[in-house]
């Protein structure tokens, strides 16, 4: 295989779990959610995504779309979910995305059941070599990717940013303080399940097909792995993470061609991925990155007035 | 007679077969300072949290306002102009002083998810008001060095002063303020209520304070209410109170 491909390949699901990461990081690293159903949210994005386009919808409306079917499932999903307590939550919303998995598995008619759907590339141009497309593939999900990023670093140095974290910290303080902590919720979760549809759509235009087999829920823990390495509240931390623990996946998979272990390889990897959380965890439990204070005008003017009172006081 | 700010009409609340408040009634008019003393388990706390909407009462019902609020959330009542601070602090520790102070403002624009998105000229100005106003409190607390440090490397007075000054933050009309001076030194307890009874001049704020300090409470209060195993044994003036034998039974057991 050209390795200039597979460089490109690897940038591709970089930026398609980046999305994702930066999503789960809104929804858990800001808002406190412990959503174990990640995997559930890509699929619904992807599978909507393949049957739109089927019908001839044009990509990006797809995506779209991808994005809303997510997000209302979000909102459904956080009306009984937000009134259980973090770890009922985090079980609830896991066996909702192996449900939803094994549904589109075993309804045949509803997108092709274990066949699943053959999608077609967002933009083809005649005649481009494999590179061209890889490379178009590149930009259209980096430009998702920016736009993603853009609204929640926009969002968390925010008063809505503000109050999402008062939320996490306390949330019976945060209501005595006038925040309807069911609405920040509800809202927070909506907002990362369409991030996480639109990379859903983007991963099944770039496989070009989708399978339930696609969607296991070690999708969902990668991705937690992500944002506890990187560093949860922190959205630069969030596309570390992405980058990390990608570059990692294909390095274990790699590196197991040219080992010779007692076990089977392909288990290293999770073996590995296991024994780093824990290092993580135990060792350096905010991430390797920390998390950012929420930037708006107000800590401006007080970090200058700050500085202007200790220079009176000299 | 005007009407009661805070109405308090035969409030009772249990806990399995105790009953923490017995049968309350009591009115807070605007404009002043109400203490509520009596000693430790007497339901002071319980009948706060129950006029705060963290509990619900089991018998009675509770105006503010003229509103009756005994079936509203926490955050419906806050908005209604009627603000806690808690008798322990419940920080946002990993927020900044500065932050937990923004998150109790009443009425920001750029809470919601929309206008912080989109709408991000519409609250700037607001932003920098509040941040002013901010400071101005905590000045008054003695946090203002303190802004931009995470609210959890605070000490156990500081962590206090910020629990008042975010109650402050709100604007409310009414501050239900649980031990305001206990566990801050002699002059700060002295100065926090000299602060109080300035907002009250100056901004018309009414506070109802539970305080175990005596001796100060009793400088600034205008009316006190005593609580004894769940029921007000006696009310008055601070010096008709101190001058009653009652008030002693109740807090020396004799």
């Amino acid at each position: 295989m050209d390795p200039l491909l597979y460089v490109f390949d690897l940038i591709v699901f970089i930026g398609i779990f980046s999305i994702v990461s930066l999503s789960l990081n809104l929804e858990f690293g800001f808002a406190g959610l412990a959503n174990f159903g990640k995997v559930a949210f890509f699929l619904i994005g992807a599978y909507t995504y393949a049957l739109l386009s089927q019908v001839g919808v044009p990509f990006y409306l797809c995506l779209v779309a991808g994005a809303l079917i997510s997000a209302i499932f979000g909102l459904v999903i956080s009306l009984p979910a937000l009134r259980l307590r973090e770890d009922y939550l985090a079980i609830a919303i896991l066996a909702f995305g192996e449900i939803l998995r094994l549904i589109v598995k075993s309804e045949d008619w509803l997108a092709g059941g274990d066949w699943g759907v053959t999608v077609s590339p967002a933009i083809s141009l005649v005649g481009a070599s494999h590179r061209v497309d890889a490379l178009i593939n590149i930009a259209l999900v980096y430009l998702c990717l920016f736009i993603c990023f853009l609204v929640v670093q926009l969002l968390t140095n925010s008063p809505y940013g503000r109050v999402v974290r008062a939320i996490r910290e306390d949330e019976v303080a945060a209501e005595a303080l006038g925040k309807d902590k069911s609405k920040y919720k509800a809202q927070a979760l909506m907002l990362g399940s369409a991030m996480t549809g639109i990379a859903g759509g983007l991963y099944a235009q770039y496989l070009q097909c989708v399978l339930p087999g696609m969607f296991m829920p070690m999708i969902t823990f990668t991705v937690w792995i992500m944002v506890l390495l990187g560093g949860p509240a922190n959205n630069w931390g969030a596309l570390l993470g992405a980058c990390l623990v990608e570059i990692f996946d294909r390095g274990t998979n790699i590196a197991k061609d040219y080992l010779t272990l007692p076990i089977d390889p392909s288990n290293l990897q999770y073996i590995l991925f296991g024994a780093l959380i824990i290092v993580v965890l135990l060792y350096r439990p905010q991430g390797l990155l920390k998390e950012t204070q929420v930037r708006t005008k107000a800590m401006e003017m007080v970090r200058r007035g700050r500085s202007a009172v200790r220079n009176k006081g000299s | 007679m005007e009407e009661a700010l805070l109405g308090i009409r035969e409030v009772s609340k249990h806990f399995g077969g105790v009953y923490a408040v017995n049968g309350v009634s009591l009115d807070i008019k605007s404009g002043s300072i109400w203490g509520l003393v009596g000693p430790n388990g007497s339901g002071k706390t319980t009948l706060f949290n129950t006029v705060f909407g963290i509990h619900r009462p089991d018998e009675g019902a509770i105006y503010f306002n003229g509103n009756c609020i005994s079936n509203l959330a926490p955050h419906q009542i806050y908005a209604l102009g009627l603000v806690n601070a808690f008798q322990i602090p419940r920080l946002f520790s990993k927020l900044t002083v500065l932050d937990n102070m923004l998150v109790a403002a009443r009425g920001h624009q750029g809470d919601g998810l929309l206008n912080s998105l989109f709408l991000r000229k519409s609250w700037q100005e607001q932003e920098a008001e509040l941040a002013d106003k901010a400071m101005e409190i905590l000045e008054l607390l003695e946090l203002d060095h303190l802004a931009l440090s995470s609210a959890g490397e605070l000490s156990g007075g500081q962590r206090k002063l910020l629990e008042i000054g975010r109650g402050l933050m709100a604007s409310p009309t009414l501050l239900l303020l649980d031990e305001p001076a206990a566990g801050v030194n002699p002059n700060l307890g002295r100065r926090i209520f000299e602060g109080i009874e300035r907002l009250r001049q100056t901004m018309g704020l009414s506070f109802f304070i539970i305080e175990h300090r005596l001796e100060i409470l009793f400088d600034f209060a205008h009316w006190v209410y005593v609580m004894d195993r769940g029921k007000i044994v006696i009310e008055g003036k601070p010096e008709e109170v101190v001058a009653a034998p009652v008030f002693y039974q109740v807090y020396l057991g004799e």
